[in-house]
């Protein structure tokens, strides 16, 4: 019924206004959304800078008592406005001073040591040596618990005559999740591929895949803000069809961001 | 039938207009008291822009294989005011060498080989601060350097690439800015016979858009 009446010719002037009416609906909705947090100054003053970084200029300065409305947010700064139109962007930590709306301390994540342990996804890029070749890893980490990880590992490792190319599900842990530096153990199972360098292709070899296991022992470092170091060794048993297996070890220094 | 619906369909929708607009109305009675309603804070009603999305398009000296032009695209995540990590992932096709110009068309390398492809992992370093484009106009900019590691794929092969750059960004808005960059891609090739660490120095000009 309803799409009939929709599919009705437009000869009707009922469509414009049904038009109108929602339209007139969603600009009431989207008001609504656009309506901006604010928070009030409880220190003597707070320095509103030109850009997002304490580098920039202090274009104003927001008296003790003053309403900011919080626009926007690029790293630990915040884009804020006053309620006579001055916009500048202010510290973190000087937005921590401030009382909300209900006069409670505002509290934002700010990438420190305690959000970190309520991290869900950790993203490494590392690079290092692979059986003596240079190679370059990034994993992908979801945060199961506070001393597990299940991430995608990635090793791309370009030698002289070949190229290698691993691909792992890879399960860490962690028995102190609650220290800065902290040693885990890496236990990884996948494929790894190896083409030969082009120079090479004409004496006959060609691209090959195997099963891969790996065992690794790592450390992790809350460097600041959002920001890990990572030093990982790795053992990599290489499943070959040959009558021995090949054991790859791998170094890797690294960083990682979290969210 | 259609009529009756319509003007059932018409009287919900602004019915409910109406009790929106009520609920606003009551409201704006409220700003007449000194205390207007104001919003808590919270992660989820600010809007965070720490991600940067980029295209740059340059010229790229590919060492021994003359210049040609460059596409890049990058993402970055802004982590700190200073400090960002950037993704990139770039695309040339390379010209002759001397010695193929010079030979008369001597191809040393298959068209699909010349195909110069690369993609970087970098960290990035802001020195941020002003730009006075005049005495009036004056914009956020910052000058960078990024330090970063990836693989080139040209000539048939991959190469692990090191590479150095420096750039400026000239923010036009908060989230929309321009950059110049200058890049050195270090690695080590056999191409033309012995082996070598190659310089391959590209400069681009970018569009970014923090998001």
């Amino acid at each position: 019924m309803i799409i009939r009446t929709l599919l009705a010719p437009p000869s009707s002037h009922h469509v414009v206004l049904v038009g109108w009416l929602l339209l007139l609906t969603l600009w009431s909705l989207a008001c609504r959304a656009d309506e901006l947090a604010q928070v009030q100054i409880q220190t003597n003053y707070i320095d509103m800078r030109s850009g997002p970084a304490s580098s920039y200029p202090v274009v104003y300065v927001a008296a003790k008592g003053e309403w900011l409305s919080v626009i926007k947010r690029r790293t630990n700064w915040f884009k804020v406005q006053t309620m006579k139109g001055q916009a500048g962007w202010i510290s973190q930590s000087d937005l921590h001073t401030t009382l909300s709306s209900t006069g409670a301390p505002v509290r934002l994540a700010d990438g420190s040591f305690d959000d970190f342990t309520q991290r869900d996804v950790e993203l490494s890029a590392m690079a290092g040596s692979f059986d003596g070749v240079p190679s370059l890893t990034v994993v992908a980490d979801w945060v199961a618990t506070e001393n597990i990880n299940l991430g995608i590992r990635l090793t791309q490792a370009v030698g002289s005559f070949s190229e290698n190319q691993v691909a792992m599900l890879q399960l860490s842990h962690t028995a102190f999740p609650e220290w800065r530096v902290a040693p885990y153990v890496m236990l990884a199972a996948g494929k790894i591929r190896t083409l030969p360098r082009g120079s090479l292709v004409d004496s006959g070899d060609e691209a090959r895949s195997a099963n891969v296991l790996s065992i690794g022992l790592g450390m992790r470092y809350y460097l600041s803000q959002n920001f890990l170091l990572k030093l990982e060794y790795n053992n990599l048993l290489v499943k070959t069809d040959r009558d021995k297996n090949e054991e790859v070890p791998q170094w890797t220094l690294g960083f990682a961001i979290f969210f | 039938m259609d009529t009756r619906f319509r003007h059932l369909l018409l009287s919900c929708a602004a019915l409910f207009n109406a009790a929106v607009f009520a609920q606003q109305t009551d409201n704006s009675d409220t700003v007449i008291t000194p205390q207007p309603e104001r919003r808590e804070i919270s992660e989820a009603n600010i809007d965070s822009e720490n991600f940067e999305i980029a295209l740059f398009a340059g010229v790229i000296s590919i060492e021994d294989f003359s210049s040609s032009a460059l596409l890049s695209a990058r993402l970055a995540y802004h982590i700190h005011a200073n400090f960002f990590v950037e993704a990139a992932y770039a695309q040339a096709t390379a010209g002759e060498t001397s010695f193929e110009v010079l030979s008369g068309g001597v191809p040393l390398l298959s068209d699909d080989d010349r195909k110069y492809r690369y993609y970087n992992l970098s960290v990035g370093y802001n020195l941020n601060g002003e730009t006075f484009l005049s005495d009036r106009l004056v914009l956020n900019s910052s000058t960078y350097f990024t330090l970063g590691a990836g693989s080139t794929n040209f000539a048939g092969d991959e190469h692990f690439t090191v590479s150095l750059g420096a750039g400026y960004r000239l923010l036009l808005t908060d989230y929309l800015s321009v950059r110049l960059e200058l890049r050195d891609q270090l690695f080590n090739s056999e191409i033309i016979g012995q082996s070598k660490t190659t310089h391959n120095i590209e400069y681009g000009l970018g569009l970014s858009v923090f998001f």
